[in-house]
């Protein structure tokens, strides 16, 4: 009986795609619904995937994702993946078919044109490693997994599928490489990594690459601290146990503490408790529990009183991280630059605009006994001490974190200034070519609703730098060129070079003298052609995003932050990419790396010549221009090779 | 001049004189010639419309679609006949009139011969393109009958459908001087509950600009000053249904009667028995309607109200293609493609084997067919939710939703908007569907 239901399932599904095949080119939108409609009648079985896997060449071709985000299976994300599959409806139902597409993809049934046979693999096990929730539900978890019934029977089904037809030991390398490149690029939020990790513990018990389960019991312990005396203590059982410490024992708590701290970025919840005890009854232990450098050490020990007094006020369970910016941001000795403590002061007492106390109170769970002002100063310490930790979060911010970070580097005086502003008075101003502009007064920015998975600086500072943007673009349009020239010094500040170079022609939107926009590029940055001139503060340029099949996503800021020899030899761009994003495939063999060749924690790298393969507009100073004639054909003609047959086959290219 | 002895200017002399001048006058509508010329062989399709294409299509007659530029590379990646055109507001009919003849001029180079709206506002475009066509300015005022409700409900008075009263107004205080007055005929005027009358907009289509007034003080609150000109009429207390009309050569061709279970939000075709047996009345009431219309072709959506004394008061009457999916409800369970009847009626030079091949004879329904249309309650939106025991319940069809595009929701107020996906129901149990019908309205099916 049950076999027969099923056969009939599939043969209503054959006969919706026999319709859908035979209609018109431009009308297969009118069947698709019927199609998924019966797809999804065949996914609450596992015969019924299956044979949906085997047609699945078939419903491609039929046209089920035509006029779709699925269409072009070459530009799909894996990390979009979860958004659209928790969705609901039709759009859960085509991801989910565009997944067996895959499938049949990877395992070489469906030859398609755009997407290779590794191609799909990899897209998969990227896929599983970032849903392996879904792969490995838990019943206390069902509510996390957002979607009911249904719904959430069929994704299991699908995943339990994936996993048959993929093996899981590609999963956890996928699932470690993931962690260890976020892990490398030190965020200030580290809500993903901790949610990963604590799934990755799950694959502990399966049969999984030795190094694998090394690393990723690393990170287990780095979260929930196992020192000799935490192990299975929570927070309050620990308070009490510290107490009854003798000095060495205290000292050996310290130490294990931050090394794991130093190694992964993360910060154990008893490892807050430790620091808080010791900062009240053994300063003298506070170096060992942060592990500091030489500078650091001198820069606590300068500034002990109010080390303590941050401590006090910033440094609490919650907000744990917190800790780890303490440690950096005395390794920085940016305490020594004078307007930082009196602005930092200035924090504790605060009086707070009323909405900025309400984001700020939001920003943790409620009955934490924690006041708002800690918050933020925890925040504070955290942009001080990771100025290349600062993320963008869910938003489409990036020029906005590129500011919070530059500032944090060079301008911290400045960054307390507008932190104090924006969180007492509801405002932040700024002059523009004589007039000044008051964010209170504008409406909106890029963003008007703010992810709030954001550190408690830029939860306060993003909405009103974000809206003071969009008005300088709005005030520097039709000027005949890119808008950025004027915008971003503006914006950033002086530390902004006043030479701007973009690709595009504003006027007719193409690609014009692309040589000459790459020469220039060299000669003012390459220290082989500009006479050996060093970047000093970061430069704000443009880059195009493209993804792993090189297919133009959109624009993207991101900052240089210098220029240098990796362990090879070879010179490469050190940048800061305000979305954090752990694996970075541009397509073309383009893999920006974060560890490795040299990068500072918070930075990505590319050979220079990749980078400047993707970049689209760019500042320099022009009283430092190098020899661009100088610049080898060969170099320009191997990145105009790269750029056209990526994001510039969108483009129209004009030759001058 | 001479002085007669007789009183010229009398009564009794003008009257005689009058009723003279009525003898062997035509009086009444002007008829139209509804038959189309031999020229031109396409059809224009007025409007973009991938189910009609689609039917045009399969049908194989030679066509080409007007409509908004937007849709041109589309148009023009998937091979269909295009021309593109920017209707864009006219603030009068007679604007339309003039505009046509420059896109007249255009399309009778490309062998164009006769035009049929898709959606409303084509209407009066389509009307002024065959009146151009045929060289008859009437044909277009005989188009504006049905988009410029005063004229529409006069002409229906004037054909002996009942109708309420009515009456135009330009301001606030007409309305409330037509309000009062309707409630002095009622008795009403100084009563705790006075009759409630309704306002609507000239030439909006379905609940756009309707307001309904209970009282003086609705006036001043529900109106403003953007809401008029506007139509004023006494309440028609029934059921409201609403019914397609296949004509040509003025005959019915087939009569969809659809049941609306809740109106804004569901429709149900065939309606239930309780309403179906209603259809001897209502075909005499369509059969009125097209007389009085002067209607030879095409296919007509009027809306009619069914009192408790079972007498058929007509609404309003369109004439293209109805909302609420009611096309998809009627080709699941009719089994013949109305888009395509659709187009085949609203050519004159269509023949009767190829009607006949298209349109059944007979009115027999493979169960009911219902549609839900869902519109967002939620100010933001991310995601979509099915009711679980919707989705596994065996009337369930199938729905169209996809997550939002758009995650902010802004209510217009005006009409009830765009819906952003359908629930399709079908089963044999019309109670069982109107049950399911109702159930959902307050349910998010956008979170």
């Amino acid at each position: 009986m049950a076999v027969e239901m099923d056969t009939s399932k599939i043969e209503a599904f054959k006969q919706e795609l026999e319709t859908m095949e035979s209609t018109y080119s431009f009308a297969k939108s009118m069947y698709q619904s019927n199609v998924l409609q019966a797809a999804a009648k065949l996914m609450d079985d596992e015969e019924g995937l299956s044979a949906l896997y085997q047609l699945a060449e078939r419903y491609e071709q039929a046209g089920i994702f035509q006029d779709s985000p699925w269409e072009d299976p070459s530009k799909l994300q894996p990390y979009l993946v979860k958004g659209s599959l928790q969705a609901g409806g039709l759009t859960t139902i085509s991801e989910m078919l565009s997944e067996l597409r895959m499938v049949a993809i990877a395992k070489g049934v469906y030859k398609r044109e755009g997407v290779s046979e590794g191609q799909a693999q990899s897209f998969l096990h990227e896929v599983m490693a970032l849903n392996i929730d879904i792969l490995f539900p838990e019943e206390t978890e069902a509510a996390r997994i957002e979607g009911e019934g249904k719904e959430k029977d069929r994704m299991e089904r699908l995943f339990q599928f994936l996993e048959e037809k993929l093996s899981l030991a590609s999963i956890s390398g996928e699932l470690v490489k993931e962690i260890s490149g976020l892990i490398a690029q030190r965020p200030i939020m580290v809500n993903r990594i901790v949610k990963m990790v604590n799934h990755a513990e799950k694959l502990l018990e399966k049969d999984i690459a030795e190094s694998d389960r090394k690393s990723i019991q690393t990170y287990v312990d780095a979260i929930k601290g196992r020192t000799k005396k935490s192990k299975n203590c929570d927070t309050k059982k620990y308070r009490n146990k510290i107490k009854n410490l003798k000095e060495d024992a205290l000292k050996a708590e310290a130490h294990s503490f931050a090394k794991t701290m130093r190694e992964t970025g993360l910060v154990a919840s008893n490892h807050v408790v430790l620091v808080r005890y010791i900062n009240k009854q053994h300063p003298q232990l506070l170096a060992e529990a942060l592990d500091l450098t030489n500078k650091g050490k001198a820069n606590l020990e300068e500034h002990l009183s109010f080390v303590q007094q941050l401590i006090k006020a910033g440094i609490h369970i919650p907000l744990r991280q917190s800790l780890y910016g303490l440690a950096k941001m005395l390794d920085r000795g940016v305490l020594s630059s004078s307007p930082v403590i009196p602005g930092m002061r200035r924090i504790f007492e605060l009086d707070l605009h009323s909405e900025t106390r309400k984001v700020l109170l939001n920003s943790i769970n409620g009955n934490e006994g924690i006041t708002a002002n800690s918050i933020l100063i925890a925040g504070v310490i955290s942009v001080l001490g990771q100025p290349l930790g600062i993320g963008q979060g869910m938003n489409p911010t990036c020029q906005t974190a590129r500011g919070i970070s530059l500032w944090s580097l060079h301008a911290p005086g400045h960054l307390l200034d507008l932190i104090a502003r924006a969180a007492r008075d509801g405002d932040v101003d700024l002059t523009f070519e004589g007039q000044t502009i008051h964010s209170k007064d504008l409406r909106e920015g890029l963003v008007d609703d703010l992810h709030d998975e954001l550190d408690p600086v830029s939860l306060i500072l993003v909405p009103h730098l974000d809206r003071i943007y969009s008005e300088l673009v709005r005030r520097s349009k039709f000027r005949g060129d890119d808008v950025h020239k004027w915008v971003n010094p503006a914006f950033y500040g002086n530390w902004v070079q006043k030479g701007f170079c973009g690709v595009i022609d504003p006027m007719t939107g193409s690609v014009a003298d692309y040589p000459g926009f790459v020469r220039l590029f060299y000669g003012t940055h390459h220290p082989d052609y500009n006479e050996g001139y060093e970047l000093i503060y970061p430069n704000p340029v443009g880059i195009f995003i493209t993804n792993a099949f090189g297919k133009l996503l959109g624009l993207h800021a991101v900052s240089i932050q210098r220029i240098a020899k990796d362990p090879s030899g070879e010179i490469r761009i050190y940048f800061y990419n305000p979305n954090n994003d752990s694996s970075q495939d541009w397509g073309q063999g383009i893999e920006p790396s974060v560890e490795g060749c040299n990068e500072i924690p918070g930075e990505s790298s590319l050979p220079f010549h990749q980078f400047v393969s993707r970049l689209y507009a760019f500042h320099y100073n022009q009283y430092e221009q190098g020899d661009a004639y100088a610049v080898e054909d060969e170099i320009v003609q191997q990145v105009e090779k790269l750029a056209k047959e990526s994001w510039g086959e969108q483009h129209t290219w004009v030759q001058l | 001049m001479p002085r007669l002895n007789q009183e010229t200017n009398s009564f009794k002399f003008t009257n005689q004189n009058d009723r003279k001048r009525l003898n062997g006058r035509q009086m009444g509508p002007l008829r139209i010639n509804h038959e189309r010329p031999e020229r031109g062989s396409k059809v224009a399709l007025i409007g973009w419309s991938v189910p009609s294409i689609e039917a045009m299509q399969h049908m194989n007659k030679p066509y080409i679609v007007v409509s908004h530029e937007d849709f041109k590379p589309y148009a023009e990646q998937h091979n269909i006949p295009f021309f593109a055109w920017d209707f864009g507001k006219p603030s009068h009919y007679q604007e339309v009139y003039e505009r046509s003849g420059d896109l007249y001029a255009q399309l009778v180079e490309l062998d164009v011969g006769h035009a049929i709206p898709i959606f409303e506002e084509t209407v009066e475009w389509s009307g002024a393109l065959n009146a151009r066509l045929r060289n008859d300015p009437n044909v277009f005022e005989h188009s504006i009958l049905f988009r410029d409700k005063a004229m529409m409900k006069r002409r229906a008075h004037i054909g002996g459908l009942k109708v309420g009263v009515f009456e135009e107004v330009e301001n606030k205080e007409e309305v409330k001087r037509f309000f009062r007055r309707v409630n002095q005929s009622l008795l009403k005027n100084h009563s705790q509950d006075p009759d409630p009358i309704h306002f609507k907009a000239l030439n909006k289509a379905g609940a756009a600009g309707h307001r309904m007034i209970f009282s003086e003080e609705d006036i001043e609150s529900k109106l403003t000053d953007e809401s008029f000109p506007g139509l004023v009429e006494s309440h028609l207390h029934g059921m409201e249904i609403s019914c397609e009309v296949f004509i040509h050569r003025g005959e019915i061709k087939f009569l969809n009667i659809t049941e609306y279970v809740l109106l804004g939000y569901s429709s149900m075709v065939p309606p239930s028995a309780a309403l179906e047996h209603y259809r001897p009345l209502i075909v005499e009431e369509v059969e009125k309607l097209i007389q009085a219309f002067d209607i030879q072709y095409g296919m007509i959506h009027p809306e009619f109200f069914i009192t408790d004394q079972e007498e058929v008061y007509f609404g309003e009457v369109a004439y293209r293609i109805p909302g609420g999916h009611i096309f998809e409800l009627i080709q699941k369970v009719y089994k013949f493609n109305p888009f395509g009847a659709h187009l085949l009626c609203c050519d004159p030079h269509t023949t009767q084997e190829e009607l006949e091949k298209y349109v059944p004879k007979e009115v027999e329904a493979d169960g009911h067919a219902g549609s839900f249309l869902v519109y967002p309650r939620k100010k933001t939106v991310s995601r979509v939710q099915i009711p679980p025991e919707m989705e596994s319940h065996p009337s369930f069809d199938k729905h169209t939703l996809y997550k939002p595009t758009i995650t902010k929701f802004q209510d217009t107020n005006e009409g009830y908007g765009n819906h952003w996906g359908t629930v399709f129901l079908h089963g044999n149990d019309s109670e069982e569907i109107s049950q399911l019908l109702t159930d959902y309205v307050d349910y998010d099916f956008y979170i």
